[in-house]
């Protein structure tokens, strides 16, 4: 059976010399599924983040063992773009995702990258805003949004791409509860909508929108019973 | 498709930043050849009345207020180390100030406004918008997006030195009471950890950028197209006239004026 994102024995660290982060990791993401991965500060969360959203080894360096497997390919035999267009990741910091200077610029960045004609990257804009219900913003700069408003905005432009996979590392921790019930209304949507989706936590309240609560300790996942 | 014309194209009355960017150019690179204190002062006013005319505030020029003293020191410094021409204040031999002096100092001073000022003119356009005018330009959109980045990049690094002090301020570290040598020491400290949050920023903003599909190909469409209209034309023909023009006369009237 070929699942959307699945990785073998997955072991990784950032120099020969250096402590492994990751430690034969095998997990299965399923179509629609809400999994949640939780640690603490310091665990490989976002290690973990890079490796399945190709980052790692395209972009960061390090030695990396395994396979990571999206819908069956090898992402260290596929190139980042290709990636970007499976796979969707919403970093923790909200103002180094946003580069434009209006929230239309920033919705249309992703899609003319993939060389969209015009008429479809107005569609995948409309539609992008619409999921995360941010249409009243889109002429606005991002810049004078609040914390989770731009993050909301990240994840549109992350959703233009039209990936079947979204990650969200520490999405929410940098944003206010207004936000983080937001962006879980939104996560519940996008399961809905047959996404699947992996969100890297370290704060538990955020975890009931969750199927499947997995924990890394020491390089290592497994079920979490209630404590790191 | 509901899309609204006056994001995908610059609005009628608006001027194409292409036509914006040839004015600065214009303004700015005559600035740097020509010699003639009256030329400067020239290109300098017209420099001021454009901006003005483009709906600009001269917002850049009054953000240079508190360096302007800066480039007026260096003026009069040189002003007093070239003797040139009739003596205005000596002291025995020693000529301080000349005539000479006085109107490289002035010349000095007219060029590097004349060179500010008319930036002004693209401040109130998009980033968005000077790329696509420079991609459609056929500048390699790398290179636009760069430019881009370091106009984004800027404000990190400014978010990332107040937040350095700040947090030297919670401390309890009276910036202001401590003598400058120690001061200056202190900054020389805080360089590394500025320079490695800054660093860390840009590379988290490349990454996000990769993520989305930056340069998966050699060219990329544009959400957003600029179009030249005939008052852009215009502009851009009557800035060529004028650094011909304006050359010209530096050129051939060397002895006059």
């Amino acid at each position: 059976m070929t699942y959307p994102l699945e990785t073998r024995n997955l072991s990784f660290c950032y120099s020969q010399h250096s402590r492994l982060i990751l430690d034969k990791i095998n997990l299965r993401v399923e179509l629609g599924q809400v999994l949640a991965i939780v640690g603490l500060s310091g665990s490989g969360k976002s290690t973990l983040c890079y490796c399945l959203s190709g980052i790692i080894p395209l972009v960061q360096q390090g030695e990396m063992w395994g396979q990571v497997l999206i819908k069956g390919s090898q992402t260290r035999e596929m190139n980042l773009p290709t990636i970007a267009t499976r796979v969707g990741i919403v970093f923790q910091n909200p103002e180094t995702q946003i580069f434009f200077p209006t929230v239309e610029d920033e919705l249309a960045f992703g899609p003319e990258n993939l060389c969209i004609p015009q008429e479809e990257i107005g569609q995948r804009i409309e539609e992008g805003l619409r999921l995360v219900g941010m249409e009243a913003y889109r002429y606005m700069s991002p810049h004078h949004l609040s914390g989770g408003q731009k993050q909301l905005i990240a994840l549109a432009s992350v959703l233009t791409l039209k990936p079947e996979i979204l990650i969200f590392d520490e999405a929410m921790s940098q944003i206010d509860k207004v936000g983080k019930q937001r962006i879980k209304e939104v996560i519940l949507d996008l399961k809905k909508a047959g996404k699947s989706i992996i969100m890297v936590e370290h704060d538990l309240k955020n975890l009931d929108v969750a199927d499947r609560i997995l924990v890394l300790r020491q390089g290592r996942l497994e079920d979490f019973v209630g404590l790191f | 498709m509901q899309t609204s014309s006056s994001t995908q194209t610059i609005e009628e009355n608006e001027l194409d930043p292409r036509s914006k960017l040839c004015i600065v150019f214009a303004l700015s690179s005559v600035a740097v050849f020509v010699q003639k204190i009256w030329l400067l002062a020239l290109i300098l006013m017209l420099g001021m009345v454009l901006t003005y005319l483009l709906g600009e505030n001269l917002h850049l020029f009054k953000r240079f207020g508190r360096i302007i003293w800066l480039f007026v020191g260096i003026a009069v410094i040189q002003s007093i180390f070239t003797p040139e021409g009739i003596p205005l204040i000596a002291i025995g031999k020693i000529r301080l100030l000349t005539v000479g002096g006085l109107e490289k100092g002035v010349c000095f001073l007219l060029r590097i406004m004349a060179i500010i000022v008319p930036a002004s003119i693209m401040i109130s356009t998009g980033t968005r918008e000077i790329i696509q005018g420079l991609v459609q330009w056929k500048v390699p959109y790398e290179i636009a997006f760069m430019v881009s980045l370091a106009i984004r990049f800027l404000p990190l690094l400014s978010e990332e030195i107040k937040d350095t002090f700040i947090a030297i301020q919670l401390r309890g570290i009276e910036l202001d009471k401590i003598p400058l040598g120690k001061r200056l020491r202190m900054y020389s400290y805080l360089f590394m950890p500025v320079l490695s949050g800054v660093i860390l920023k840009a590379r988290e903003l490349s990454t996000a950028m990769e993520t989305r599909a930056f340069r998966a190909f050699p060219r990329r469409t544009s959400y957003r197209v600029l179009k030249l209209q005939n008052q852009d034309y215009l502009v851009m023909g009557m800035s060529l006239c004028f650094v011909i023009v304006v050359l010209t006369i530096n050129f051939y009237y060397k002895g006059g004026f």
